[in-house]
């Protein structure tokens, strides 16, 4: 079963190509690849009629309601969702009812991930025991089983002395850390950004100070420890700088950024809009724009979709007793491709922190174009402009801040192991 | 068993650790215990040299074993014993440590052995009384007996403790027996390997005299002729140093498959009481390479010559 896929524009940001080319597919991997291709006998052709054809997308933090609130989202709908959105791998976050803090949790979101039969569902595993802050979990464990890494997702480890030992233990194992920089004695009331747009609303605010004060304590303890530590959703210019700093000192410590900070400003909250109610907050234009350099210069492993899903009962309330999060699996790309059309960076730049920047993160084969990789391949018509509305989304649950935006650049085709799960 | 005499005499009035002891002293106690150890196999009573003297055993925390091989120890040696049960004692009253200490001096022991769950306790008591004192324990610190008759099993085994590969593994952090036994095992010629979980391998410990340390039991294990498991406390396994005793088991439990990673005439200690199936598997506890109960035969031996050196210095005929 061979397939080619030609006349594409080839992009594959983990080697720097950027070129005309195809792309052939032997039994799910990746079999040959480049500008001219001989290719005999028996094999299905797909033209791509120009377009960009790039590594599959990969997304390290996805939220689903599986186990436990099917009714925000299952693996299955998630896993629609990222097929539209050009996604053919993501990681799903371990905040679940139960919370997947042992190996037997850990197989079966792999189980139900597999039955899904679309984009590839990773589980990441928590850091510690029940997200409590106060023991560990079973870090060697759920690593042998294939988490591929730890997190109490939006709850910082409180007690430095448990993050330390948790790290050191992981570091130990060679598992990854992923940590929320924030300091709730700062933060833990705030339901939007702390400022100007807050204070004039009557909200109480998360400042920049608790997500830097977060973020340098982290730092400290992975350098003392060892251990890759991402800092995971990083929302504000300094942070990302701290990350740099860090690494030029020799720390294995990345940082990933969600697509909602690179697309909006707290001024987007506007008339107490819910859905735009999100952990990190939309902060400043100034940050906003931090954060896209910081893209732009290669400083964030990965561009995350921050996954979401809540159903309307949960945001249809005051702005402050409304619920975190938004839909973002069929946003993520067009966010990227959008900073390309505005002149931020060029495609190749905008498609790393998609595609090899997450899988190297995690020492993960695909999100690359190599002989012998995955094929999970995306399609992109980079220029094409559309409309988002919520009613047309595929995730179960419909709270995005994008309802209503104007995009360019969407997923054509989404191919999983040389198949074609999205798209004609 | 040796019949020289020595060379020099034990010119110490305590035993405070393994820290502080020459390779001749330790050898002169191993000589010696090897000696007493022989003797009771023979079904022998050795010479009633502290017959006349009083020892006390001051146990600030429980230990039915260590508190009866000491006392086992002095009454074969013909000594008067006495057990201060601190339970019950005015300890429990709010009296302090160290008016504890001059109470018992008054009372003119000749030797007392304290445990106490406190790092440096036995020493501050030894500075306020007249008599030998023998650390049994003292928090984190030392426990020099245990290091000593661990050396006298490996040393009846191997002949020579020089140039062995030692495994020292398990809960390195918080043990007195890990920290003795590295003193003494290295000031004897032996290279020593500190393994166990990160969270419980402290900072530094190659300089205690460790040749390394590894946060992995089968690298940690590669080609060693001694295995020594050390107790973990149960109370690290609530999470904050270890996840679960079935994680514990996975990665630092001593299995007979691990054990293959040894070398082949490997021996397999342990300092008791054991946790089976979390540090140690029971069919390698009760194999034929465990020495275990042999350590425990090898307790009494080595604090008889203890109190006899403490008591006589060099001048026992051996």
């Amino acid at each position: 079963m061979r397939t080619l896929f030609h006349n594409a524009r080839l992009i594959d940001p983990a080697s720097g190509h950027d070129g005309p080319g195809a792309v052939l597919v032997e039994n799910g991997l990746i079999a040959d690849w480049g500008e001219a291709l001989a290719v005999s006998g028996n094999t299905a052709t797909v033209d791509c009629n120009g377009l960009v054809l790039a590594p599959g997308l990969i997304d390290l933090r996805v939220k689903t309601g599986e186990p436990g609130e099917e009714s925000r989202e299952t693996l299955e709908t998630a896993s629609r969702a990222a097929m539209a959105g050009g996604i053919t791998s993501m990681v799903v976050m371990p905040d679940t009812s139960p919370v997947v803090d042992d190996v037997a949790l850990l197989e079966f979101i792999q189980r139900r991930g597999g039955d899904a039969g679309g984009a590839r569902v990773m589980a990441a595993g928590a850091l510690t025991q029940a997200l409590k802050g106060e023991a560990m979990a079973e870090i060697g464990l759920m690593g042998e089983a294939g988490a591929v890494f730890f997190t109490d997702v939006d709850r910082p480890v409180r007690d430095a002395g448990v993050l330390k030992r948790a790290m050191s233990y992981a570091a130990a194992r060679g598992a990854v850390v992923f940590s929320r920089p924030d300091t709730e004695d700062l933060s833990g009331r705030g339901v939007m950004n702390a400022g100007v747009e807050a204070a004039r609303k009557g909200l109480s605010g998360m400042p920049h100070e608790a997500e830097w004060i977060g973020a340098a304590r982290d730092i400290f303890l992975a350098e003392a420890t060892g251990v890759r530590l991402v800092i995971d959703l990083a929302s504000t210019g300094r942070t990302l700088e701290l990350v740099s700093e860090a690494r030029a000192r020799g720390a294995d410590v990345h940082a990933t950024v969600a697509a909602f900070s690179l697309h909006f400003n707290e001024v987007d909250v506007g008339d107490y809009l819910t859905y735009c109610k999100t952990r990190p907050p939309f902060r400043q234009e100034a940050e906003r724009l931090a954060c896209i350099e910081a893209v732009a210069r290669g400083e964030v492993a990965a561009v995350v979709s921050a996954h979401d899903p809540q159903p309307p009962e949960a945001k249809r309330l005051p702005f402050g007793e409304a619920e975190f999060g938004a839909a973002g699996l069929e946003t993520l790309l067009a966010t990227m491709t959008g900073l390309v059309a505005d002149g931020h960076m060029d495609l190749i730049t905008a498609l790393r922190p998609l595609t090899s920047g997450p899988a190297d993160l995690l020492g993960l084969p695909q999100g690359r174009l190599a002989e012998g990789a995955p094929a999970d391949l995306t399609l992109i018509d980079v220029q094409k402009p559309w409309l988002c509305a919520r009613e047309d989304l595929v995730s179960r649950s419909l709270n995005s801040p994008y309802d209503g935006r104007r995009l360019t650049g969407r997923a054509v085709r989404t191919v999983v192991g040389g198949r074609t799960v999205f798209g004609t | 068993m040796r019949n020289e005499p020595y060379t020099h005499s034990f010119r110490h009035r305590h035993l405070l650790g393994i820290a502080g002891l020459s390779r001749l002293d330790i050898e002169m106690l191993l000589d010696r215990a090897d000696a007493l150890a022989e003797l009771a196999r023979q079904a022998m009573r050795p010479e009633p040299r502290l017959a006349g003297y009083t020892v006390i055993n001051l146990f600030f925390e429980n230990s039915t074993r260590t508190q009866g091989s000491f006392e086992i120890a002095a009454r074969r040696l013909g000594a008067d014993v006495v057990n201060m049960a601190v339970q019950t004692s005015s300890v429990k009253k709010g009296e302090t440590l160290i008016d504890t200490a001059m109470t018992l001096n008054a009372m003119k022991p000749d030797v007392i052995v304290i445990r106490h769950s406190a790092s440096g306790a036995v020493k501050l008591l030894s500075r306020k009384v007249d008599c030998s004192v023998i650390n049994a324990g003292d928090g984190t610190h030392e426990h020099p007996t245990q290091a000593l008759l661990d050396a006298l099993t490996i040393r009846r085994h191997k002949g020579t403790l020089e140039g062995l590969k030692v495994a020292i593994c398990g809960d390195i952090m918080h043990s007195r027996v890990a920290r003795s036994n590295a003193i003494l095992l290295q000031q004897m010629g032996a290279r020593v390997r500190l393994v166990g979980p990160p969270t419980l391998l402290p900072r530094g410990a190659e300089s205690w005299g460790a040749e390394s340390t590894h946060a992995d039991l089968d690298e940690g294990l590669h080609d060693v002729d001694v295995v020594m498991m050390l107790r973990l406390q149960l109370e690290r396994m609530d999470g904050a140093y270890l996840p679960s005793r079935r994680e514990y088991f996975r990665f630092y439990g001593l299995t007979a498959q691990r054990l293959k990673r040894a070398a082949p005439d490997a021996i397999v200690m342990h300092p008791g009481p054991m946790n089976r199936g979390i540090e140690i598997e029971s069919a390698i506890a009760d194999g034929e390479r465990s020495v275990i109960t042999e350590q425990v035969e090898m307790g009494v031996a080595v604090r008889e010559a203890v109190l006899e050196l403490l008591v006589h210095g060099g001048q026992v005929t051996p």
